[in-house]
């Protein structure tokens, strides 16, 4: 899978789902075992569901509505019964989490993601449950989206792994490699937008002290501000 | 969101979205169905024939259960002549006997309807042989209605070159999204 795939920046959820999509890709990597039983749960609840409705849609088809009415009703009230747990195991068990396993080490971990309106930071809730000990611990760990998505939209895996191997010792033992490279940046805050311009635009606002950066901007330093301030999409000059 | 595909669970889940989406609408409408004991509890005016009062595109809501009178007359009822599908929307007005469950050798009420707007009532309209109504034939009576709404329902059953172009407009849509 090509992380050359470009994501429109300003969607949300597109930044969350992409983000939620890498996390097991690189932990299985990692020869983390997951575990599927959240996901096997949720999708037994929902086929059954779809096929209770598939059935009644076929004895209705065939018998007409008088003959099969009783068992409709029945049909229809065990879907919304149905229904009702998924959506309850959706909200309240499942919990936005994104991964739930073991690292080779034997420690167990669960990583649930979720992101607030219009803040592009990703918050992660990783609980981890010690294979020796059988400690558990929650970290919370908040970082920007701009760490690992670049101006055009595209993934960059490697800061997210430092993050995760950082952050969660669980990780970094077993990802060594990304556990000692160094931060790419300042741990906790949000990153200040300031960091999200090129040097070269930093340099052109600081010299022009005037507050709008109007076309001047984009035919003194071409495309690439352009770029970055339209969000990819290129302006014809 | 296709980038997703290449593992098995997440497929299934998205396939498993899609196909609730599809089951939750069909099983509202059962529901609907099943309270109100009618095969169709919504339906599409089509003609004029009971203008001013409905017209033509108006939605209406139907509800086949008598739990505290029976199908009086003035009462606007929906009804099938016999082995045809179209549901004609007129008014009962006139009713000989009482009793509409057919309980060993009691009788069951026989009902007359008309258009508002017709000059005849439905004689004609029932099938040959048949001179009135009786409270099987009835799929429901009218409760409530939304003007206009059903007007999307007509147009595109008497011009089927629509369903293409929503169909293609739609596809269009998606097609753009992914980009």
């Amino acid at each position: 899978m090509a992380s050359q795939e470009k994501i429109t920046i300003y969607n949300l959820a597109d930044l969350k789902n992409t983000t939620d999509d890498a996390i097991p890709n690189y932990l299985t990597s990692l020869k983390f075992t997951p575990s599927h039983l959240l996901t096997d749960v949720r999708l037994t609840l929902g086929f059954s569901a779809f096929a209770l409705s598939a059935a009644c849609f076929a004895w209705d088809y065939k018998f007409g509505f008088e003959s099969t009415k009783t068992y409709t009703a029945f049909a229809v009230a065990l879907y919304t019964v149905l229904n009702g747990f998924l959506t309850f195991w959706i909200l309240y068990v499942e919990k936005g989490t994104i991964y739930q396993g073991t690292s080779p080490k034997g420690d167990k971990i669960r990583i649930s993601t979720e992101t607030k309106k219009n803040i592009p930071v990703y918050y992660m809730t990783v609980e981890i449950k010690d294979g020796k000990t059988g400690e558990k611990k929650t970290l919370k760990i908040s970082k920007s989206f701009t760490e690992w998505f670049d101006a055009a939209g595209r993934f960059v895996a490697a800061p997210l792994q430092t993050v995760l191997a950082q952050g969660v010792e669980v990780i970094g033992k077993v990802d060594i490699k990304r556990a000692a490279a160094k931060a790419t940046k300042t741990e906790g805050e949000p990153v200040p937008a300031a960091a999200v311009y090129t040097p070269e635009m930093l340099d052109m606002l600081s010299g022009a002290g005037v507050s709008v950066v109007g076309s001047a901007a984009e035919t003194a330093t071409g495309t690439e501000t352009a770029e970055a301030k339209k969000g990819g999409k290129r302006r014809k000059n | 969101m296709l980038s997703a595909l290449g593992n098995p669970r997440q497929a299934a889940a998205q396939l498993m979205n899609f196909g609730l989406i599809l089951s939750t609408a069909f099983m509202m409408w059962k529901g609907l169905s099943v309270i109100s004991d009618s095969p169709s509890p919504i339906v599409v005016v089509l003609s004029g024939s009971m203008e001013p009062a409905f017209q033509r595109g108006d939605l209406l809501l139907l509800w086949n259960r008598n739990l505290f009178t029976e199908t009086s007359v003035g009462e606007v009822v929906v009804y099938n002549v016999k082995d045809k599908d179209i549901p004609i929307v007129h008014r009962v007005i006139s009713k000989f006997g009482t009793g509409f469950v057919l309980l060993r050798r009691r009788p069951t009420a026989k009902l007359l309807t008309k258009g508002d707007n017709n000059d005849s009532d439905d004689t004609k309209l029932y099938a040959p042989g048949q001179n009135y109504l009786v409270r099987e034939d009835i799929i429901g009576s009218v409760v409530g209605y939304m003007p206009f709404v059903g007007y999307v329902t007509i147009m595109l059953s008497e011009h089927p070159w629509m369903k293409t172009v929503m169909l293609g407009i739609m596809g269009l849509v998606v097609v753009l999204q992914r980009e």
